[in-house]
């Protein structure tokens, strides 16, 4: 596989990562604790709930897949490796995982009551896991340019050459 | 076949040390083993000292697993011993060595005494035949059969099937170099005279090319470079009027004879920079490797276009494997080495560099090949530096502003790309990023070796 093959490769499977992640979450939230919650609120029912949860867990899917891109990218075009001292960059990484988390947490929290939606525990812990957990963290191991491909943390269990 | 290199003197030890790096990076033809021999009465001399060092380097490391289908490492190199052969032994004169006292006050005693004068018999030859040639031919006749073994040798080599190509080099206007030429390559010819047609002798003969000015022990007997000239004329008289020995002979000097440091009768101190024309020389022995065994015998001239500049087109050879091989010592200097070392004193993250968890997580990098790798990258960066550096020349065959030699470091890593001049993708990243990239090579590549290997792949344009 060529160098550009194996980064058109990458983007792509960064975006499908960031559609699964998105129904996944989408899907577990709203069949684990969806329809409580809709009944639980006013002017509400379970549909119109769900279609406001849409856009909720869409808005988070898509900042956090756009924080994979910015490591794929970044790591990919931007960082140059000219020193020793260049390699690694996993303070980035790290950063980009807290934005992620921040994400994951933050937009349900502000978002849900502009949409005038209620959320729960739960809610918050499976965007955590899924965007964050899935959707940075294990995404970024298999989706990282190899210059890089051990910086995501756990990277090093998977050896690949 | 088999490749044999005589190094003669001190002149001859500095071609040798181009050679070898020239055979390390893969310019010799074929993969045939190169055994490599010295003749030096002076065995403390600086230069010798420093081609040993090289060479000694790489009989540690050549065996490293770098497969067999890369110019890297290719010919391997044996040492022949005793090395440097020291046909003088310690604190001889002449007349100890051709055992006068056997034959004081007989006609070949009084014919001896006429040839000689006092101080040329009385001088200890410790460091050389002190510019006088005719004291080494006298003294490499007497002791060549019985020192050396390096007839011995050929002859069990020969025995063994195999052809050889025996290369001479020395200079023909010092002592040592234009004593032995002639002399070692008539007594090898008249030892191996039964395979004569297994056996290729090719000599290199150093016109002057380097000067100096001796400073003090004006009253000893040593090598003036003011008669460089009448000797080198005398020397070349010889070789026109009598047999010539050489199945190829090659002749290269330089018109700017290049002044050396300070002045030194032999010795540790005797630590002359390196020089293009050993590099050329160090050429023609890769050139009569590669020649059939029983060629013809030909002349060639080489030209190079402008006067005080020399580029790749002045040189018979191609610059492909030499210049990926420049590149693969400056990457492993520059991005590599330093981060073994700080992963070794616990300064550095494994992490940060996938080549050394791909390749090198279980090698050990203290072994000696590994080691003596390292030394050899300073070797190779030193003896570069100084060919590109020679005063009064501008050598265009690596870039020298890029790096510095004692440590070996890139000091201008920008220039990488383009290190022979020309533009490349190249980059320090590039070869970073490569060493990541997916690869096959066959089972007999492993270890440290293999590491090189893919970091030498990756060196190609």
């Amino acid at each position: 596989m060529t160098r550009t093959t194996r980064t058109i490769v990458k983007i792509f499977l960064i975006a499908a990562a960031t559609i699964l992640c998105t129904a996944a979450a989408y899907y577990l939230c709203s069949n684990v604790t969806g329809h409580a919650l809709a009944t639980a609120s006013d002017n509400m029912n379970y549909s119109r709930w769900l279609e406001k949860f849409f856009d909720l867990t869409r808005a988070t899917g898509l900042l956090n897949g756009l924080c994979a891109l910015s490591w794929f990218i970044a790591a990919r075009f931007f960082f140059k490796v000219d020193e020793a001292a260049d390699a690694g960059k996993r303070i980035f990484w790290a950063a980009l995982m807290a934005a992620s988390l921040a994400i994951s947490l933050g937009v349900p929290h502000f978002y849900a009551p502009i949409l005038g939606i209620k959320l729960n525990g739960i809610i918050f812990g499976l965007f955590a896991a899924i965007f964050t957990g899935a959707g940075y963290w294990l995404l970024t191991i298999f989706a990282t340019p190899l210059a890089f491909k051990y910086t995501p943390l756990g990277a090093g269990l998977l050896k690949r050459n | 076949m088999s490749y044999y290199f005589i190094s003669i003197g001190g002149t001859g030890s500095k071609v040798m040390e181009s050679l070898t790096h020239l055979c390390i990076a893969g310019l010799l033809p074929g993969d045939e083993r190169l055994f490599i021999a010295a003749i030096d009465p002076d065995v403390g001399n600086g230069n010798l000292e420093r081609t040993s060092t090289a060479l000694n380097n790489f009989a540690v490391f050549q065996n490293f697993s770098v497969g067999n289908d890369t110019p890297l490492f290719k010919n391997k190199i044996s040492i022949v011993r005793p090395f440097p052969w020291n046909p003088t032994g310690h604190d001889k004169n002449l007349d100890d060595l051709i055992e006068f006292y056997h034959h004081s006050n007989t006609p070949v005693g009084k014919l001896y005494e006429s040839l000689y004068t006092k101080k040329e018999r009385d001088t200890t030859l410790n460091e050389g035949f002190r510019g006088h040639p005719s004291i080494g031919a006298a003294v490499l006749a007497k002791k060549f059969d019985d020192g050396s073994k390096l007839t011995a040798q050929i002859e069990k080599i020969i025995g063994e099937g195999e052809s050889v190509k025996i290369f001479l080099a020395g200079s023909v206007f010092g002592g040592t170099g234009a004593a032995g030429l002639p002399t070692i390559a008539r007594l090898l010819k008249n030892n191996l005279a039964d395979y004569a047609d297994r056996i290729s002798i090719g000599g290199v003969l150093i016109l002057p090319y380097f000067s100096f000015t001796p400073t003090e022990k004006l009253d000893e007997l040593f090598a003036r470079s003011e008669n460089f000239l009448p000797n080198t004329k005398a020397a070349l008289k010889y070789y026109s009027e009598k047999e010539n020995l050489f199945d190829a002979t090659y002749f290269v000097g330089d018109s700017v004879m290049t002044p050396v440091g300070e002045f030194s009768v032999g010795s540790a101190n005797q630590r002359n920079e390196a020089h293009v024309v050993e590099l050329y020389a160090a050429l023609a022995a890769a050139d009569f490797y590669s020649r059939p065994l029983h060629a013809p015998k030909i002349f060639k001239y080489i030209c190079h276009h402008e006067r005080d500049k020399f580029s790749w087109s002045d040189f018979p050879t191609s610059a492909e494997n030499f210049v990926q091989f420049a590149r693969f010592i400056f990457a492993y200097v520059h991005l590599i080495k330093p981060v073994l070392n700080d992963l070794a004193a616990g300064n550095a993250k494994a992490y940060k560099y996938p080549w050394f968890v791909d390749f090198l997580e279980d090698v050990d990098l203290n072994a000696p090949e590994v080691v003596n790798f390292n030394f050899y990258a300073e070797a190779f960066a030193a003896w570069l530096k100084q060919i590109e550096t020679l005063s009064g020349r501008e050598i265009l065959l690596i870039n020298p502003a890029m790096f510095e030699s004692n440590p070996a470091r890139l000091v201008d890593k920008k220039l990488f790309a383009s290190l022979d001049g020309n533009k490349s993708n190249l980059t320090i990243h590039e070869i970073f990023y490569r060493l990541t990239e997916p690869f096959k090579f066959d089972s007999t590549v492993k270890g440290f070796g293999k590491f090189l290997r893919r970091l030498y792949d990756t060196c190609t344009t």
